[in-house]
This record gives structure tokens, C-alpha cells and sequence, in this order.
């Protein structure tokens, strides 16, 4: 029972971090609450689902085709809606209300292109999981878990190692000062949704192989993203990766006793508790209750 | 003509969750995903108070209206530790929390199945059966929640709401206790919306958790928001704009299961499209625009 709850908790938080990351990528530099989100991850299941099912691409070249359909996806946002939007002076709660719309908006076109039924991207038998150290898991659940650690790792060194990470600091940290040190905060924050957008799509394509897909299915991974955020700190991506830890063993162990329905309910008193009592999170900068 | 009452009977209730919405966004400024659980919650305790003691509606909405109001306060205490975005999450969060207890609680509220059979609402012997007398029952209410909120935003109470929408700190400043006036709009609010839950299952005569969902809550942020935020008359607008036009849908003769999709589409569109061209509204005066 413990290696098999543990191995489920640790496959849950790798699909949490991996929208948690760019989630969290995109708030720090941005500022707001980005839902549409959501509908990225949701996409890229059915972009994979279009490709592999109904035009027949072999998976690994569906799935590549997807992601960066979903990257474009996040970089038509910001272009079409946030930048203008921003232009126009708007505050971060106007952007979460719009990105609210925009979440809707792509959440039904997918149930009107390919239906509200579960549909799947598996292929042949199910397979009996891999026993390993006791708990059994299937080949695809381990590859959620390397992604999740690899692709962590990766935009980790990208921010601490690199130019554009260095610029995506600045602009998270200060964007008017970012601006005047001669950071185009703009070509930033355009590479951030494409980053980030590219990250929530593999999310979704890796959990549809896995459990299979549902229109709905975005925003319940945004929430669980954006909790992890919120619990491990924003502005911080091994912050990002603590979170949808904690979260998920809260989950997967708070099971153990009571029913697993109430996941999302544990998910969400985590999530009132830490905006009650350490709304910073773990690693994160204070946040602000009230300014002048 | 049935269909005609139905609509508009649609329209007083919604009339009456967009008020009680637009006090809690509109005026002090808290914007929040939670409305449909108040709305929910207000609808369960009325229904099983019906349904399982056979309580009369005289004091089945009261009942419910505490209990909404309880659930209200609850909900604005993150409001008095985070805010703006970090609050609309927290909200959310509370939006969930009770759609699960909706969803799983089946010993008490059915659960996925939801409550049927609820009873027609019955005023000392007076049965309210028709389309007729429901319409006249939801509108008297829309009239009442609409007169306390006109009466609520033109008192003191509602100029500090106003106060605190524009400036918090501000408003500490001049000896307004914040914290007690976030906790008691939102009170306010929920009860409210708690009196459209009531209407909506009396009249629907079944309710499940599906009608108090997420997707709920941002329908009627978006009635707010088209209507005006901070406007009385604008939250009526909305609510009329908002669920007579996707009806010109059925009338174009597509299957009920895309209508449903195609009327969420253009909510969702019209928020995108008055956050970027009109974010205070067809008539409203603030637009979560500050800073």
C-alpha cells in the first residue's frame, strides 16, 4: 500500500509541476492570473488526440506537432489579448477576467470540435504496470516523472544560466527597471507564454496517455498548478517543484483514510490554509495585502 | 408563452444573483468566483429542508439566508490576508471546496443525482404551481434584493464599500474597520444569493450539483462585468442581455448539446471583448482598473 500510494503521489506531482512551472513562469514575469492556462494543457491533449487518432501521425510526431501548436497557442495570447490589453493600461485583475473569458471560450470549442465523451490516446491492451521497489508502474507514468524532473531542471539553468533567463529575472524582479537597463520586457514576456505554453501542452498530452482526456480536464490541472505555485512561493521554480510535491503527497496520503474523492477538496483547504497563514508560500517574496 | 415566463423568470433570478454580486465586486471591490456556492448553498438548504421535514418556504428561506450568509463570511476571511488575484483564487477555492461537498456528500445531498421532487412552495395554503405565479414570486424577490442593495449603496455602508474599492488603506485611515466591512458584504451578498437558490429550486423542482459549478460563477462575474460593475441598474442589464441573447440560439435550430456549448462560448467572449474595449460596462462605473 505505501510504495503504490508514494509512487501515485509522486506521479501526480509530476504533472502538477510541470503546469506548475509554467504557470509560475508566466505570473512572475506578467503579474496575473494566467486560466486560459488551463485550456493550453487541454489542447495539447486533443492537438496530440487530432493528430495521432484521426489523421494517424505516429505519436512521437503528433505529440511534437502539438506542443508546439500549444507554444504558438500561448504566444497568440499574449499578442492578440494580454499585450494589447496591457497597452491599454489594464490591471492584473482586468487580464485574470479576460484570460477567464479566453479559458471559456477554448474550453467549449473543444467540446464542440471533438465532444464532451472521454477520448483516448492509448493505443492496443492496457498493461499491467512495471513492479518496481513494490508498486506497479506503467512505462508512461515514469516518463511523467523524468519529464517532470528534466524539464524542471532545464528551465531552472535556463533562468540562473543564461541571457534570456537572466532578462526573465529582471523583468519579474523590477519590469520598469528591467526596461531601462535595456531588456525588451516585451520579447520576454512573449518568450515566457511560449516556454510556458509548450510546457502545459506536453502536461497534457503526458496526462492523457496516461488517465485519457476530458474537455474539463484543464482546469482542474491549472488549480492544481496554480496551488502549487501558490504553496511553494511564486517567482520560484524549485518553489514550483516543492509545491506540487507537497501538495500531492497531501493528496495521495490524505486518501489513505478517506475517500478519493475528495482530492480537489484537499487540494483546495491546502491552498486556504497557506493563503491564510504563509501566503508567500515556502520560497516565495512576501506578498502584498494592501499598498498606498 | 410558457417558454416566454420561463425567460423571464430566468431573468429575476438572475437579476437578483448580479445585484448581490455586483455589492460584493461592483462596489467594494472583491472580486469573486464563489457566487454559484452561495447560490448553491442557498438552493441544498432550502430543498432538504422541504424535502426531508417538509418545512414551509416562510422559513425555508430564512434558513437558507443564514446559512448563506454564514457560509459568506467564511469566504471573505482570505479577503482580510490576500487580495486581488491572490483572493479571487482564494474564492475559487471556496467555490470548489462546496461543489465537492455538493458532488460527495451523497448521504446528505444525493449527490451527482441531485434532489428531485422538490415541493411546490406553499404560503399559508397559497400553492404557487404556474409559470404565472413564479414570475411574480421571482420578481417580487429581484424587487426586494434590488431595493436593499439601492438602499445599502446610498447609505453610509455602501460609500465605505465604495472607500475601500478605491482605497483601502485610505479608507483605514478615516477609522473605517475594514475587516468587518468585507466580512459583512459578503454576508450580505451570499444571503441574497442564497433567496435566487431558493426561487431556482422551487421553481425548478430538482437541483444537482451541476447548476452551481465554476463555470456558474464566472457567468454571473460576467453578467456583472457587461452590465457595469458598480451600477444597480447595470446589473439588471446584464442579467437580461446575458440570458436572452444565447436564446437566439435554440432558434436557429441547433442540437441543445451544442446550443450549451455556443452559449458559454459567447459569454466567454463577451467578457474578452468588454475587458479589452469597455471594462466598466454597458453602464457600470468601475472597472478593476485601478492602479
Amino acid at each position: 500500500m505505501l510504495p503504490q500510494l508514494t509512487a501515485n503521489a509522486l506521479i501526480a506531482a509530476g504533472a502538477y509541476c510541470l503546469v506548475a512551472v509554467g504557470f509560475g513562469l508566466i505570473f512572475a514575469t506578467t503579474r496575473f492570473f494566467h486560466f486560459a492556462h488551463g485550456a493550453v494543457y487541454a489542447w495539447g491533449a486533443y492537438l496530440a488526440f487530432l493528430f495521432v487518432k484521426v489523421l494517424g501521425l505516429p505519436l512521437p510526431v503528433g505529440a511534437a506537432l502539438a506542443v508546439v501548436l500549444c507554444a504558438g497557442l500561448g504566444a497568440a495570447f499574449e499578442l492578440v489579448l494580454y499585450r494589447p490589453l496591457r497597452a491599454r493600461g489594464a490591471s492584473p485583475l482586468v487580464l485574470l477576467l479576460a484570460s477567464l473569458g479566453a479559458y471559456v471560450v477554448l474550453q467549449n470549442l473543444i467540446s464542440l470540435f471533438f465532444g464532451d465523451q472521454t477520448q483516448t490516446l492509448r493505443s492496443g491492451v492496457v498493461r499491467v504496470g512495471l513492479p518496481i521497489l513494490g508498486a506497479r508502474v506503467t512505462p508512461i507514468q515514469l516518463v511523467i516523472i523524468g519529464a517532470a524532473v528534466l524539464l524542471t531542471a532545464a528551465v531552472w539553468l535556463l533562468l540562473k544560466r543564461t541571457r534570456l533567463g537572466l532578462e526573465m529575472r529582471a523583468v519579474a524582479n523590477d519590469p520598469a527597471l528591467a526596461l531601462v537597463s535595456g531588456v525588451r520586457s516585451s520579447r520576454v514576456i512573449l518568450a515566457t507564454f511560449v516556454l510556458g505554453s509548450a510546457l502545459a501542452g506536453l502536461a497534457g498530452i503526458l496526462v492523457a496517455l496516461d488517465v485519457d482526456m476530458t474537455p474539463t480536464m484543464g482546469m482542474n490541472a491549472l488549480m492544481m498548478g496554480v496551488v502549487a505555485v501558490i504553496v511553494g512561493g511564486t517567482g520560484s521554480v524549485p518553489g514550483a517543484a516543492l509545491g506540487a510535491l507537497l501538495l500531492a503527497f497531501a493528496q495521495h496520503f490524505g486518501v489513505w483514510h478517506i475517500s478519493s474523492k475528495w482530492q480537489d477538496a484537499i487540494a483546495f483547504v491546502v491552498l486556504l490554509l497557506f493563503l491564510l497563514f504563509r501566503p508567500e508560500g515556502f520560497l516565495g517574496r512576501k506578498v502584498r495585502k494592501a499598498e498606498v | 408563452m410558457g417558454y416566454l415566463l420561463h425567460i423571464l423568470i430566468l431573468i429575476g433570478i438572475y437579476v437578483i444573483l448580479a445585484e448581490s454580486l455586483n455589492l460584493i465586486a461592483g462596489y467594494a471591490g472583491l472580486l469573486s468566483i464563489a457566487h454559484a456556492a452561495f447560490y448553491g448553498v442557498g438552493a441544498y438548504v432550502a430543498a432538504l429542508l422541504a424535502l426531508n421535514y417538509a418545512v414551509p418556504p416562510w422559513l425555508t428561506v430564512p434558513a437558507a439566508v443564514v446559512a448563506a450568509a454564514a457560509v459568506g463570511a467564511l469566504v471573505a476571511w482570505p479577503a482580510l490576508r490576500v487580495r486581488d488575484d491572490y483572493f479571487v483564487v482564494a474564492t475559487f477555492a471556496f467555490q470548489v471546496i462546496v461543489f465537492s461537498v455538493m458532488n460527495n456528500w451523497v448521504a446528505l445531498t444525493g449527490g451527482p443525482l441531485g434532489l428531485p421532487g422538490i415541493p411546490r412552495p406553499d404560503f399559508f395554503g397559497l400553492t404557487v404551481k404556474s409559470h404565472g405565479g413564479f414570475l411574480l414570486l421571482t420578481w417580487l424577490f429581484a424587487a426586494a434584493v434590488a431595493f436593499v442593495c439601492w438602499r445599502l449603496a446610498r447609505a453610509p455602508f455602501g460609500r465605505v464599500l465604495r472607500a475601500l474599492r478605491e482605497d483601502e488603506v485610505f479608507a483605514a485611515a478615516l477609522g473605517k474597520n475594514v475587516a468587518s466591512f468585507k466580512v459583512r458584504v459578503f454576508a450580505i451578498g451570499a444571503a441574497m444569493a442564497a433567496v435566487g437558490g431558493c426561487l431556482y429550486a422551487y421553481y425548478i423542482t430538482f437541483i444537482d450539483p451541476t447548476s452551481f459549478t465554476v463555470m456558474e460563477s464566472i457567468f454571473i462575474i460576467s453578467i456583472v462585468i457587461v452590465g457595469g460593475a458598480g451600477s444597480l441598474r447595470g446589473a439588471a442589464l446584464g442579467a437580461a442581455v446575458l440570458v436572452i441573447l444565447p436564446e437566439a440560439l435554440r432558434f436557429v435550430g441547433l442540437p441543445s448539446s451544442v446550443a450549451a456549448n455556443l452559449r458559454q462560448i459567447f459569454y466567454g467572449l463577451m467578457l474578452i471583448l468588454f475587458m479589452v474595449f469597455r471594462p466598466q460596462g454597458l453602464i457600470g462605473e468601475f472597472s478593476f482598473r485601478r492602479r
